[in-house]
């Protein structure tokens, strides 16, 4: 007889029956039934104090949660209002970016070391800010230059290793940006926000797996365990306004931690001059073709203290990265050795800036800029320039 | 939208509370779930919704018209029409770019070059899973296993209901459609259970699969550089058994909590399956809902054991090299299909040759250790995306690498190994008892704990995590 797939079948209740062949305790399944009609299944509820247990375990949640709140607070040092930044937050700031007037791309340097108010006081402009931290600013650069509907100034910022690496890294994940617009991700990146508005623990560089792994102190010989990982470094506001973690202004051991991770920037493979020369043919590719369509684009030079400097000069020279760049494309190019406004900065950990200095180095370089450029003029009710006097007081200078 | 994203908290929240209102009919509320699933599958890519309506259509009239004809050849035709839309469907999107692949390959190595544009097509998300449960809604019925659904919001609901549409279990409408015929509410008892069983399923992916046995894998599996140890290759391959466990049954396990939540019941999909002895008793453990379609709609068709042993080992094979197939479209995948199949069929062979023995307590623990041994020979192909990737991995389980390195850290490789032996080590405890009698026998505060810790776990874990591994498929 045919089942029906039209009657209501009541599950049986109870759970210690024997089902046919079946060891006590066993109930079949589809395996069981071979070439049959499958009946309605039954789910069994275990005889429990279910109420409970659900309050139980909400309380145990609630104080968990307190907690963990406490804890990030009081002892880590995280804040609330530090917000993701994830692959759909980049996405989101990219659908901005079209038709913006400006706009940053390049790696972590350009990413902590521009104070997006400063900017915008200086020029009425709020560039949308697209750096990736550990990423190459060339790959960006190349996904602007394919997205046609950009044709503002876009602000490149590189560190000259990063820039001329062979791969894309951290950020590798823009040219397929698309792919995280599905509506839940959207949605669940605003939830996700919403709650770390308000909640500081939501940091996934604390996650429970997170620190449980980085208690490897590299115990086997020969592996790159954790430790070697970059661990907190930055904090992210609205719109991937992002700045140092100010732990590393404060926790001494927190910043020889991250010095002894960048590992002085000493690379693994070779610069050699054919990287070097179809990173620039790459880039001037790239320039061209956002030129073509009316936009701008200039290139910025953060800057890093020597420890880290020298590696990488010896590695790509500005002699033959930065100037042949800023020349074969002709662009704009500000570097920081031309910078004697922000020369001095605190770069506590050697490769970013503090969130006061961010604040002086990007009013430096946007006065340059504007002088340069008249795309991005200052605004005639531009605050007054600031010095290197205006951030690193209880520092120290880099050097 | 999936089960461990805040998105998916809020739709349940709001779905539970629709499900319960008092002022909607049942009719009104089977309405809401019907929207509510549309409303899932549209959070990956709205568009895609219109594949679900084609199939759900397309296979309602096909068993419509299959009871109304007259002759056996009418019902024939329009099983064959169901079949070859929902298949030409699955293929087009799924297996379009696999075939166009080995289409130029194959002229290419005849010498002629042929560059077709790109195969640009985008995979919906669980294609092969609602197709598989839609396509046994017809064949059920020209089968004359199942009368066809007398309500087409039944059926659409069957086909769409969220908590198994684009991962499964892949139900059958005989399992789904009749408890839609009467009102469905859980009792505080069944929402409380189903609650629990979320917070397992989420524990198990969330923790488990994403935080602590996810690394370790790609760690080895994805290294760019180097060829893993034999330590670490192994190491990697167990964690990968357990991650897909863990995503895969957490998957199903979060799936029949949100069904138990809303008063629906879900079959089985796991049933503690490393603690299988034997293939056969591992595919009666393992994926339950597609081995037994695959074996009802595919292996018995084509002959199953009825037809002597020639018949019965071609059928076997054939079925399991499309069972791999069903998982992805790559050869990496029919390879793992393949060594399932070749193990069954050793098996069956085995079985034959010595149908006397009984092995004692410490050969039957050794046949269990040499399935889940061998099972993991078959997760390299699954997890390595290339032939090359999967054969330097089973060089390095074999020793036989050259200038191996290490490569995974010390302490995740002990927590890779303590989460594995605990799954290994439940799965033989378990191995003849539910769930539900191992939580009846175990004392409520105990209970109250494990839930507790879970939970606990996952909200430390921050409750997010990557996509489950069979959304692929």
């Amino acid at each position: 007889m045919p089942s029906s797939t039209s009657s209501s079948d009541q599950a049986p209740k109870g759970i210690v029956q024997r089902e046919g062949a079946l060891p006590a305790g066993l109930r079949r399944t589809a395996s069981d039934r071979p070439g049959e009609a499958q009946p309605v299944p039954t789910r069994d509820i275990p005889k429990q104090p279910w109420g409970r247990i659900i309050i139980g375990v909400a309380a145990a949640l609630v104080s968990a949660a307190v907690a963990l709140e406490v804890n990030a607070r009081e002892r880590i040092g995280l804040h609330a209002g530090d917000l993701d930044n994830s692959e759909i937050a980049w996405s989101d700031e990219k659908l901005r970016a079209a038709g913006a007037p400006a706009a940053i791309v390049g790696d972590s340097r350009i990413l902590f070391d521009t104070d997006l108010d400063r900017f915008e006081q200086l020029t009425g402009v709020r560039p949308i800010q697209l750096a990736i931290h550990g990423t190459s600013a060339l790959t960006l650069l190349e996904t602007m230059a394919d997205d046609p509907d950009f044709k503002g100034v876009l602000i490149v910022g590189l560190a000259d290793t990063m820039f001329f690496q062979p791969f894309d890294g951290y950020g590798g994940y823009v040219k397929k940006w698309h792919e995280y617009r599905a509506p839940y991700r959207i949605v669940s990146n605003q939830i996700d926000h919403a709650l770390q508005r308000r909640i500081a623990f939501l940091d996934s560089n604390y996650r429970l797996s997170v620190l449980a792994h980085r208690l490897d102190r590299d115990f086997r010989p020969g592996v790159e365990g954790p430790m070697d990982d970059i661990w907190k470094l930055q904090e992210v506001g609205e719109h991937r306004a992002t700045h140092l973690w100010d732990r590393v202004e404060y926790d001494p051991a927190w910043r020889a931690r991250t010095r002894w991770a960048w590992k002085g920037f000493k690379e693994k493979f070779p610069f050699t001059p054919q990287l070097i020369a179809k990173g620039q043919a790459r880039a001037k590719a790239a320039v061209d073709k956002i030129r073509a369509r009316g936009g701008e684009v200039v290139f910025i030079r953060p800057p890093s203290a020597p420890q880290l400097r020298v590696n990488e000069e010896a590695q790509v020279p500005k002699a033959k990265g930065w100037d042949v760049l800023v020349s074969n494309t002709h662009s704009i190019g500000v570097h920081i050795d031309d910078l004697p406004a922000a020369r001095g900065l605190t770069l506590l950990e050697w490769s970013h800036l503090s969130r006061k200095c961010a604040t002086v180095f990007t009013d430096a370089y946007v006065r340059r800029l504007s002088a340069l450029t008249p795309r991005l003029p200052l605004r005639a009710d531009a605050p007054p320039p600031l010095s290197t006097e205006d951030c690193v007081a209880g520092h120290g200078a880099s050097s | 939208m999936i089960f461990n994203s805040l998105t998916f908290l809020v739709f349940f929240a709001l779905v539970l509370a629709l499900h319960n209102a008092p002022f909607f009919s049942w009719h009104q509320k089977k309405i809401n779930l019907l929207l509510a699933s549309y409303l899932f599958y549209a959070a990956w890519n709205p568009p895609f919704v219109i594949l679900l309506w084609v199939s759900t259509v397309v296979d309602w009239w096909a068993a419509q018209w299959m009871v109304r004809a007259k002759r056996e050849r009418t019902r024939k035709i329009w099983m064959i029409t169901s079949v070859v839309v929902n298949i030409g469907m699955l293929g087009y999107f799924k297996y379009g770019g696999f075939l166009l692949d080995n289409f130029v390959a194959l002229a290419s190595s005849a010498g002629i070059a042929y560059h077709p544009p790109k195969w640009d097509i985008i995979l919906p998300v669980g294609i092969s899973f609602y197709t598989f449960a839609t396509l046994s809604y017809t064949l059920d019925v020209y089968l004359r296993r199942a009368k066809p659904a007398q309500h087409f919001l039944d059926y659409a609901l069957f086909v769409t209901f969220f908590p198994h549409l684009v991962a499964g279990p892949i139900m059958r409408p005989t399992e789904l459609v009749p408890q839609f015929a009467s009102t469905r509410r859980a009792t505080p008892h069944q929402l409380y259970f189903g609650l629990s069983l979320m917070i397992l399923g989420l524990f198990q992916k969330v923790v488990l699969a994403d935080g602590f046995l996810s690394p370790v894998v790609e760690k080895v599996y994805d290294a760019h550089e180097g060829v893993p140890m034999a330590l670490d290759a192994w190491v990697a391959t167990l964690a990968f058994s357990g991650q897909i466990f863990c995503d895969f049954a957490g998957y199903s396990t979060t799936a029949i909590g949100v069904a138990m939540c809303l008063g629906f019941a879900m079959p089985d999909n796991f049933r503690f399956p490393y603690a299988a002895v034997g293939f056969s008793d591992f595919w009666r453990r393992w994926h339950i809902t597609l081995s037994s379609w695959l074996r009802d709609y595919l292996y018995i068709p084509l002959g199953g054991n009825r037809h002597g042993p020639a018949r019965t080992y071609t059928a076997l094979m054939g079925t399991m090299l499309l069972g791999g197939l069903w998982h992805g479209a790559a050869w990496t995948f029919v390879v793992w299909g393949g060594l399932h199949g070749t193990y069954l069929a050793v098996e069956r062979w085995l079985r034959g040759r010595f149908a006397g023995w009984k092995p004692g307590p410490l050969a039957f623990l050794a046949l269990g250790l040499l399935t889940y041994v061998l099972v993991n020979i078959t997760w390299v192909f699954f997890r390595a995306k290339t032939f090359g990737g999967a054969a330097t991995m089973l060089r390095s389980m074999a020793g036989l690498a050259d200038k191996p390195i290490p490569m995974i850290a010390l302490l995740p490789m002990v927590y890779a190994m303590l989460i594995i032996s605990a799954i290994v080590g439940t799965h033989w405890w378990m191995r003849d008892k539910t769930l539900e009698i191992a939580v009846e026998r175990t004392p409520s505060w105990l209970v109250g704990s494990l839930l507790a810790v879970m939970a606990v776990m996952i909200l430390s874990e921050q409750g997010k995590g990557s996509a489950f591994i069979y959304f692929q498929f």
